[in-house]
Order: C-alpha cells, then structure tokens, then sequence
C-alpha cells in the first residue's frame, strides 16, 4: 500500500473496529498490514484513538439525591388502586346528589298524595254529576208507574238521548 | 417499549438467568419492591449520563430516567428474561428517548435563557460565554472546563443514533453486538454508525488533541 493514501470508506470502518476490539481475527491481520505500510493509516489511527480519549473528560451525570426516593414514591402511587371515595370532587358531587335525591323524593311524595287525594276521597259532586239524568227528568219519572214501561223506554235509548242532549 | 419480549420457552436455558440484574428484576416480578430500589439505585445515575448528553438537560434527563423506571415497573408482571438486563432496560431508554424527541420536535421547545442554564447543563454559564465569545480558539490555553465544553459541543453535532452509540460504547462498555440489540439495528449498521461517529469526532475535535492531552 502507498505510504500517502487516503482510505476508503470501508477500510476507515474496519479501522474503527480495529481500535475497538470488534474485528475478526483475519481482519485484524489486514490492518495490521495496512498501518504498517501506511503513513495515512497510522495518523488515522492515532487521530481517532486520541480523539476518542478525549470524550473522558466529559463528566458523568448523576440523578439528584432524591430521585431514588421520589421515584419509588411515584411508583407506588401508580399501584394505588383507584377509590372512587378518595377523589377531590367526591365529596362536592356526592352533596350535589344528596339534594338533588331529597327534591325529588319530595316532588314524588307531593305526586303521590295528589293521586291518592284524587282517586281514594270521593267527590260530592260527582255523585250529583253521575245522577244528573236522572234528577233532570225526575218528574217524568215519577210519572213512570210501571217497571216494565222503564225498560222498554230504555231498550229504545231514551236515556242515552236525555244524557247527550 | 416497555412492553415485553418474546417468552422464553425454558428459562433455565436462557442463559440470562445467570445475570444477577435479571434475578432482580424476576424477584420484582414476584412483588418484591426492594429488588426494584436496587434496579432503580443501579441504573438511576448511569441513564442520568446517557440522557443528559443526549439532551443537554438535567431536568429532562431525571424524566426520563423515571419513565424508563415507571415502564419497567408497568411492565413487571410480563417481564422474561430474554436477554440481560440492561440491554433491555437501554433498550426502553432508546424507544423513549426516541419518542421525546419526536414529542419535542412537534412541541418545539423554548429555548432556555442563558441566565438560568447553569443548573440545567452543568456547565458554566461563564464558560459558555467565553466559549461564544472566544470561539474557543485552539491555540488558546483551555481549562478543563472549557474542554468539557467543546468536548460536549463536538458530542451534540451527531446524529441522535450516532450519539447513543457512541455514549453506550463509551459509558457502558457495550460491545457492537450489545449496541445493535439495545437499538435494534444489525451490528454492521453499528459498526458503520460508530465510524462516521468517530470520524465526525475526529473532525470536531482534532485542533484540540494536543491541549486535551496537556489537560488530562
């Protein structure tokens, strides 16, 4: 190999490998050779070996003094079953449900006595109402002697003709 | 993701059983919380260096350092063991790091003023001015500080991949094939990835080989 050359792309890779230990063994032996007999290899080689001692001066990071602490803690919350009852709004929501369920068990209690007030307590009225027929053609009923005579007259809906006029 | 690997169908011959992190994690499996703290007391500083020259910010890294945690310890009652622990642990970081920076680019985040960089970057304020006003002219005596500066300015130009290949190389020791499992690339990708790292290194930072080497 000429002294000046410049390496290809694949020779600079294996060179890399080369000072990192990866190259096979049949590699090696082929850099090997190249750096001997290359005054551009070796220059490579040394650019890249000292460049790459250079990254030690970069400080190692460290997490802070509470991360440990911090990271367990937030570990555990994560496993915290969720409880309905430990939520902020819980309590607020719960009132609001409260009063909502007292107006309407009231509004149904008013409902309800209403229904019964209506159904169960019989109105004066309407026994008069349901009479009423008959109180308005009392004189000619009393007229009426016969029972018979009364169930022909209604076999020929006199009664319901009374009731609709 | 988080989520886990393929089961292994005899765990015994897994050959992961042997890593003492994996017994950890099988013991947090089973609800022991200690085993955890020691995970997390493990790892909690070596994710803090990855992320923070991944992003350049000690609050952002500590988040994300905690999402790893908090995905791992989602995940424990699926975890097998696959492979070793912490080629499946940086290999969560990758995705979420991954992810965070799509999230960032779609957020586009405010910059810090300088004034208040200090705690963020761990560096100088009054470094990063003289580094700005100066230019850091190699011929220039550089302290040990300022050093860190270009050292971590050359690191920021890379690539996302090549910057955490280069950090899981250099901080973690990994091998090629570590690397290319933890980022589930093939290990050539890798090798051509670290080399174009390097080179663009090498690029960066050969005017100041001869002070960093006075320096350290």
């Amino acid at each position: 190999m000429e002294k000046t050359v410049r390496l290809n792309a694949d020779q600079r890779e294996d060179l890399v490998a080369y000072l990192d230990g990866e190259l096979p063994d049949e590699q090696v032996k082929q850099i090997d050779h190249v750096v001997a007999n290359s005054a551009v290899a070796r220059h490579e080689m040394e650019a890249l070996a000292r460049t790459w001692e250079l990254l030690d001066v970069l400080p190692p990071s460290k997490a802070s003094d509470d991360f440990l602490t911090k990271t367990m803690a937030n570990l555990k919350v994560l496993e915290t079953p969720f409880r309905l009852t430990d939520q902020w709004w819980f309590v607020p929501v719960r009132r609001v449900f409260a009063i909502a369920g007292w107006i309407t068990a009231l509004f149904l209690c008013g409902w309800l006595g209403f229904q019964i007030t209506r159904h169960w307590i019989a109105d004066p009225h309407a026994i008069l109402l349901n009479d009423l027929p008959v109180i308005e053609n009392l004189d000619h009923l009393q007229e009426v002697r016969e029972l018979e005579f009364l169930n022909e007259l209604k076999r020929a809906n006199l009664f319901d003709d009374a009731q609709e006029k | 993701m988080a989520s886990t690997t393929k089961p292994v169908e005899n765990l015994e011959e897994s050959g992961f059983l042997h890593d003492p992190e994996v017994q950890l994690m099988l013991r947090a499996k089973q609800g022991d919380d200690e085993a955890f703290t020691k995970l997390v007391a493990t790892y909690q500083d070596r994710l803090t260096t990855i992320f923070f020259h991944m992003r350049q910010n000690q609050e952002a890294a500590e988040d994300l350092v905690q999402d790893v945690f908090l995905r791992i310890y989602r995940a424990r009652h699926g975890y097998e063991p696959t492979a070793r622990f912490s080629t499946w642990l940086f290999r969560i970081a990758n995705n979420l790091a991954i992810n965070s920076r799509r999230n960032k680019s779609r957020r586009k985040e405010v910059p810090i003023p300088a004034g208040e960089s200090t705690a963020m970057t761990g560096l100088p304020v009054a470094g990063q001015n003289l580094a700005d006003k100066s230019g850091l002219q190699p011929t220039r005596q550089l302290d040990k500080r300022e050093l860190q500066l270009v050292v971590q300015k050359a690191i920021e130009q890379l690539s996302d991949q090549q910057r955490l290949s280069v950090l899981l190389h250099k901080f973690e020791g990994m091998s090629y094939a570590e690397i290319a499992e933890t980022m589930e690339l093939s290990v050539p990708a890798i090798k051509s990835l670290l080399s174009r790292a390097r080179d663009s290194l090498r690029t960066a930072l050969e005017p100041y080989m001869q002070l960093g080497k006075e320096k350290r």
